[in-house]
């Protein structure tokens, strides 16, 4: 009786522990990638504002330059695509890889027409001759959203990795650690252009 | 009620609306603190959103969770803070 009371005993730690223990969506490598990443974006964002600061009014021109409504429809656009994004991991978890590769589709897709408003953007703003070496504010505006959109080049070639794997039908509910790494770094490039949004076109 | 908030579908539509509203209320001229603090405090819930519904990061290890929504909350405030608050 004694022993199996302590078999009993074992048993209820072990389902405890397994209760408790909370676990990283990902993998932990893709994690510290993403801080070193954030935190390079929060040193940028931060030189802009300070610089807004001191050259208040060479910001206030450079921004009259931008189209707010471009800005918006960027972060929409990266809203819905983070949107399939977080709803293809929640079909791979249920086993359904295809309905995960085509949520990634639209994803992508979504992720395609902030591309082609940010091209429109800079085409735009070169046309009227800005360029980085305009000043300060266009530095900046260029090396911040620059940077940015290497990140959503890179996002969007995961994605599609990711896309290809899962009408594969390569992910297994059981172990999407592969999946939610790469659905990780691209909401953190969401997190990022919110920031970036609300940065250089709604601060005024 | 905790499930609905943890949703991808009602998370999405927070982070829509608060765009907008945000949006709206820095076009609309008003440059009062309280129009300041309200935009600042949309991109703090659209932050704390995305870390803990879009990353699923809510029912992750706490250091984690806390580093990503300690990103979320502090670089706009102190964005803000550099910004708006006048020199005297």
């Amino acid at each position: 009786m004694g022993n199996i009371l302590l078999f009993d005993e074992i048993n209820n730690v072990s389902v405890t522990k397994q209760v408790s223990e909370k676990k990283l969506p990902g993998d932990l490598a893709m994690w510290i990638f993403i801080v070193m990443e954030l935190t390079v974006f929060a040193v940028f964002f931060i030189a802009f504002a300070v610089t807004q600061r001191i050259q208040s009014d060479m910001f206030i021109e450079g921004r009259a330059t931008l189209n707010a409504s471009i800005g918006l429809f960027c972060t929409l656009a990266l809203i819905v695509s983070s949107y399939f994004v977080a709803s293809a991991v929640e079909a791979v978890k249920k086993g359904k890889n295809f309905v995960a590769s085509r949520r990634l589709i639209l994803a992508l897709l979504s992720a395609t027409v902030y591309l082609v408003l940010k091209l429109s953007e800079y085409t735009t703003l070169v046309g009227l001759g800005y360029d980085l070496s305009t000043n300060t504010f266009y530095t900046l505006y260029f090396f911040i959203t620059g940077f940015h959109f290497m990140h959503v080049l890179l996002g969007m070639i995961i994605l599609a990795y990711m896309g290809i794997k899962a009408r594969k039908d390569s992910y297994i509910p059981t172990d999407s650690n592969g999946f939610e790494a790469g659905a990780s770094y691209w909401h953190m490039v969401d997190l990022v252009w919110i920031i970036v949004f609300f940065l250089i076109y709604i601060i005024h | 009620m905790n499930r609905l908030i943890n949703n991808v579908h009602f998370s999405a539509i927070i982070l829509i609306v608060l765009t907008l509203i945000s949006t709206l209320l820095a076009q609309s001229n008003s440059q009062t603190n309280l129009v300041a603090i309200l935009v600042t405090l949309s991109v703090v819930i659209k932050g704390q959103q995305i870390v803990d519904v879009f990353m699923e990061l809510k029912n992750a290890q706490a250091k984690w969770r806390w580093l990503l929504l300690s990103y979320a909350i502090l670089v706009p405030t102190i964005l803000a803070i550099i910004i708006y608050t006048r020199s005297t």
